[in-house]
């Protein structure tokens, strides 16, 4: 509110005289002369759940063809609480198979998101998705985007009700504009700005990008504490009582400026469900108001509710929001966490049901010579007795299969090595995950998911020379300080810098309150490895009993 | 006498000169003067609206298109006051071509730790590794940067470092700005327009001597090969070869075609002499023109897939039966040998000059100074039946950087631009671009006036649009009114060209009412004939006219010299 108007940053501009995120969109699509969009139409595009992208390894030798940057597109689905039914999985394969580089990528927010689209395809791949009721409205941009969920049906015998909030909540956060429709599926309707009014988003959306997480402790597996906005179940008595709500979460940072930084969600109070959903939505949705009046709309990187929360104060922020829900929050409520991962295999759950956590390193689903991954998949989803759940943690849950379908699931994964492949990785391996990076993102200062798999190769063989193999430590890479890998919140992060080279983070904890710390930094592999070496060697030497390297490292180097 | 800006700069120039500069310059003056036939400086100082430098260029490295954008704008100010200013990204610039810069403008961004943009890396370390003087080199730098981050305007401020350590001269001190960048640049810009405005410089040569008398048979020139690069992406089917050559007085116009004699290939020439026995060094005139046997066979006799006459003729020399068939002579050689090297040298007189290869001049020499480029593709072979193909093409496309080449220039006087301020319509897919590239690097490096509209294809858009960048250039300055893209292989309908002509039918026919001129480019069949049918049906539709009555509307568009094709 107090930024003013010549001090906008310039996709403020843009949001507001976009027709509802319509921008040139259409005229973009038509130009010939381009495999691009139109300049200002790549910031409205991300409200439509795609990012342009180019092959950043290619565009040097394209230059000197004179050819333009090898533009694509990757679109994310909207697919709150990661669950997919199995015929619209099958459709994300056949569309993935036809229109992109055929990888289905599990992102960390446990939405698929497809790479490699080309201009040209980009409405027949949301015409095809659309066909099987799933969208990309909002999947990026400044909107509340994709809202996460603890997955796996065996947290709860509430697991179905509370998850059933993601979905909810993320349709009751939509923006109201019709130009999704209009400018992918060539819906003829003509924009009426009265119809499409929204008092949410207006026309100026939020300062950026919004994302809410809600959490079954005790399972952290959605990092709650990442979220802007954090719902923490509250279950009393095998009850739902309703939600702790945490703010200010976010992960990212802009190396070498120190106004911005990783901050952990703070909790504000506690909302009951108990009588009515009313007062959870009120409070869900003021808090969105006031991130939309009081953000900052002039500097994208101190943009986030992080730094609104911090520059207002938790108590005016949290007044702030009681005064326009009109009710005041409750005191917070006690609830414990124990950890963060996805426990692979087999499970059954309350109602007998059982699921089958596959292991999908850095969330990419594709054939490997160790298992045939994707058309394991595909197989189950072909048999219908299967639904799909995507984790946080870039991994599938097939669940919901009734105990005579279990053996026909349990053959397909066999027939694919999925079995195998989930029960071999290493435990670091395991819960290890890694952002896109190179060669698409166009913020990567350093490779991630192409290079992680080898760099934990090695990171194994370290460990096992200190007789460390069997250890449980999470280890994080993201290829820039944006943060879309997580590694702020694991016991070892690598925070990519230049290519090759990482920060190296220490001292996270296993369940999520904790962010680690910069032990060394821009170092490359040979230090990495030379670095973990040593502090292994000291970890096995001094540990306490039972201690996490997370926390030994933050007990002895860190404090 | 003099105005009162002119004598400000003639000044400036006594007092920053030597005693000998001023000498010279007192002996050069004195002889414009005494000579009545130069008058040239004086001719150019009459017109007073001109600017005194006509050439400008403003070359640009980006990350996020700010540098792009910016230089683009300032071209567009420049071409307004007059100056003619080419626009280049300096990931496409050619590095040797600073040497030959008078005016050079940069416009760069600074990334990271005061790093360059990617694109305009190997400029930047050319600036800092070469050694070759610059001294005709006047620039002025436009650095963008962050004050955020700590080294400002790093990547621009070496620029200038290096640019003066040449021994260039700066235009205006370069100008550092911050994310906000218009009005610095625009106040940056505006001064150096009143330098080049100012800088009447009494020094600038007179124009160049006319080229000498042209002697009667063509003109052989002996070029360099400087750049030749495989325009297709990786993945593609095609291999379309760009290739620049460099020469000394070259004289040509768009529209023009390059013509190439290919050499034979030594190693076949090698077999030949070997399993005739002849002595590669004996002389022998063939067709009136002397040489020894190996020159003949390496550069002026057809020897490969040899046509049916010839091969009649060689049955006649060597007394043998030969089927009628088409054959290269080393297979016939073997086959049916001759008697000795006495009737080699007969079948030596039977055989025929090796035919010259024309390709469409791709470039200007208005933008390409000194320079001349063609667009070849490999086993693509515009003249002859399709085993013939290759020949050449392979020929010209095997030339390696830095390697002579001889070649004549082939006048076309039937495919010329219009005048400057005609509209133009080009329809030129695959390598039938080739002219085109020629005819809006002309366009705008003369500044013509009228509206141009590019019709291109080929079979995907990721790997064969040829020249892509630049055309986005001149769509982006305004040279290019509109293009369209046909790309027959990106979806399951086959497009083509006439398609995207189609498609736009009111549009076309609105531009032919209008006094367009229509150019066709490319492979006579099928292409020219869809084309000019399609042609047709945008007249019959956009006149409401019979099929007779657009036939008879294409044909007065031939009288009058508006539908032009240079087909093969």
């Amino acid at each position: 509110m107090s930024t003013e108007k010549k001090n906008l940053s310039p996709i403020e501009k843009i949001k507001e005289v976009s027709q509802g995120l319509r921008g040139t969109l259409k005229e973009s699509l038509k130009d010939e002369i381009t495999g691009a969009i139109r300049e200002d139409d790549t910031a409205l595009v991300k409200f439509h759940g795609m990012y342009m992208q180019d092959d950043r390894d290619r565009r040097e030798e394209r230059a000197a063809k004179k050819l333009e940057r090898l533009y694509t597109f990757m679109i994310r689905l909207r697919i709150p609480g990661g669950f997919l039914k199995p015929e619209q999985y099958i459709a994300t394969h056949n569309i993935a198979g036809e229109n992109s580089t055929g990888v289905i990528k599990i992102t960390t927010r446990q939405t698929l998101q497809l790479h490699g689209i080309v201009k040209a395809k980009t409405k027949p791949t949301i015409k095809a998705f659309n066909q099987a009721g799933l969208d990309s409205i909002a999947a990026c941009g400044d909107v509340n985007r994709n809202v996460v969920a603890s997955a796996n049906p065996l947290e709860s015998p509430l697991h179905e009700r509370i998850y059933q909030y993601a979905d909810r909540i993320s349709e009751y956060l939509l923006p109201k504009t019709r130009s999704y429709y209009d400018v992918w599926l060539d819906d003829e309707k003509i924009y009426n700005k009265a119809e499409e009014e929204d008092p949410l988003y207006q026309d100026r959306y939020l300062p950026r990008k919004f994302k809410i997480g809600l959490v079954i402790p005790p399972n952290n597996d959605s990092d709650v504490f990442a979220q802007d906005l954090g719902l923490i179940a509250i279950i009393e008595n095998g009850e739902l009582k309703g939600f702790n709500l945490a703010v200010g979460g976010g992960l990212s940072f802009t190396h070498g400026n120190p106004e911005t930084y990783p901050r952990l969600a703070t909790e504000i109070g506690f909302v009951s469900t108990e009588e009515s959903d009313e007062k959870l939505f009120k409070a869900v949705y003021e808090v969105l108001t006031v991130q939309r009046d009081f953000g900052n709309r002039a500097d994208r990187k101190l943009a986030r509710l992080k730094y609104t929360v911090d520059n207002m104060g938790l108590d005016v922020f949290r007044a702030e929001v009681e005064k326009r829900t009109g009710f005041a929050l409750e005191p917070i409520r006690a609830y414990a966490l124990e950890t963060r991962v996805d426990h692979y295999g087999w499970g059954q759950s309350y109602n007998g049901l059982w699921h089958y956590t596959a292991f999908v390193e850095n969330g990419r689903i594709t054939d490997l010579p160790s298992a045939s991954l994707k058309s394991a998949l595909l197989e189950v989803a072909q048999t219908g007795k299967a639904n799909f759940r995507f984790t946080c943690n870039q991994n599938v849950i097939l669940s919901d299969i009734t105990a005579e379908n279990k053996a026909e699931i349990e053959q397909i994964l066999v027939k694919h090595s999925v079995i195998p492949h989930t029960e071999i990785a290493s435990p670091v391996r395991k819960n290890s995950m890694a952002c896109v990076a190179l060669p698409t993102c166009p913020l990567a200062l350093a490779e991630a998911q192409r290079y992680m798999p080898e760099l934990i190769t090695k990171i194994d063989s370290v460990l096992a020379n200190h007789g460390l193999q069997d250890e449980e430590i999470i280890i994080r890479m993201t290829g820039c300080p944006n943060g879309c890998g997580r590694s702020v919140l694991s016991e070892i992060g690598f925070v990519g810098t230049a290519p090759g080279h990482y920060n190296l983070n220490l001292g996270g904890d296993e369940q999520g309150y904790r962010l680690n710390k910069l032990y060394k930094e821009n170092l490359n592999e040979a230090a990495i490895l030379q670095e973990l070496d040593v502090l292994f060697g000291a970890f096995k030497q001094n540990r306490l009993p039972g201690e996490r390297f997370g926390d030994f490292a933050y007990r002895t180097l860190l404090n | 006498m003099l105005a009162e800006a002119k004598l400000k700069t003639f000044l400036d120039l006594v007092q920053q000169s030597s005693k000998e500069e001023l000498l010279w310059m007192s002996g050069y003056l004195a002889g414009v003067t005494a000579s009545p036939g130069v008058t040239a400086p004086a001719a150019e100082a009459a017109v007073a609206a001109k600017p005194a430098v006509g050439k400008v260029t403003i070359a640009y490295g980006t990350e996020t298109g700010n540098s792009k954008r910016v230089a683009t704008d300032l071209a567009g100010k420049a071409k307004k006051s007059g100056i003619n200013a080419r626009v280049v990204s300096l990931d496409q610039y050619r590095l040797n071509d600073l040497e030959k810069e008078e005016y050079f403008l940069t416009v760069i961004s600074t990334q990271g730790e005061g790093d360059p943009p990617a694109g305009a890396q190997k400029f930047y370390d050319f600036v800092h590794q070469t050694d070759k003087k610059l001294p005709k080199l006047k620039y002025s730098v436009l650095a963008l940067g962050d004050t955020s981050y700590p080294l400002f305007c790093k990547a621009g401020e070496d620029v200038d470092a290096q640019l003066q350590r040449l021994g260039g001269s700066p235009l205006v001190p370069i100008q550092k700005c911050d994310v906000d960048y218009e009005d610095e640049a625009n106040a940056w810009f505006q001064s150096v327009l009143e330098t080049l405005n100012n800088a009447a410089s009494p020094a600038s040569a007179p124009a160049a001597a006319p080229a000498p008398a042209k002697k009667t048979g063509k003109k052989i020139y002996n070029g360099t090969i400087l750049t030749n690069i495989v325009l297709n992406d990786i993945g593609s089917n095609k291999s379309t070869h760009h290739i620049e050559i460099e020469a000394e007085d070259l004289a040509y116009e768009p529209g023009d075609a390059l013509g190439v004699v290919p050499k034979n290939r030594p190693f076949t020439v090698d077999a030949i002499l070997k399993v005739t026995g002849i002595s590669p060094e004996e002389k022998v005139t063939h067709r009136n023109s002397e040489s020894t046997v190996r020159e003949l066979l390496q550069d002026k006799v057809n020897i490969t897939y040899l046509p049916e006459r010839v091969v009649k003729k060689y049955a006649e020399v060597v007394e043998q039966d030969i089927p009628a068939t088409r054959i290269d002579l080393l297979d016939l050689l073997r086959i049916y040998p001759v008697k000795d090297a006495e009737q080699f040298k007969e079948v030596l007189q039977i055989l025929e000059p090796i035919a010259p290869r024309l390709y469409s001049i791709s470039s200007s020499l208005e933008a390409h100074p000194g320079e001349i480029h063609v667009t070849v593709a490999r086993d693509e072979f515009r003249i002859n039946e399709e085993l013939l193909c290759g020949h050449c093409s392979d020929y010209l496309s095997e030339q390696k950087e830095g390697q002579p080449l001889e070649f004549y220039i082939h006048k076309n006087s039937q495919f010329k631009l219009p005048a400057a301020d005609k509209d133009m319509i080009m329809i030129g897919p695959g390598t039938g671009v080739a002219p085109f590239r020629s005819f809006l690097a002309e366009r705008d490096a003369t500044g013509a006036e009228g509206r141009n509209w590019l019709f291109f294809g080929d079979q995907h858009f990721a790997t064969d649009f040829l020249y892509q960048t630049e055309i986005q250039s001149w769509y982006e300055t305004g040279i290019l009114t509109r293009f369209n893209g046909a790309f027959s292989r990106d979806q399951q309908e086959k497009v083509y060209v006439q398609h995207k002509m189609q498609e736009n039918a009111a549009a076309f026919f609105e531009w032919l009412s209008s006094g367009a001129y229509v150019y066709v480019c490319g492979a006579k069949e099928p292409m020219s004939v869809d084309v000019e049918n399609t042609l047709l049906q945008i007249i019959g539709l956009g006149a409401g006219s019979s099929p007779e009555e657009a036939a008879v509307y294409l044909e007065q568009l031939k009288e009058e010299g508006r539908y032009l094709k240079d087909v093969y």
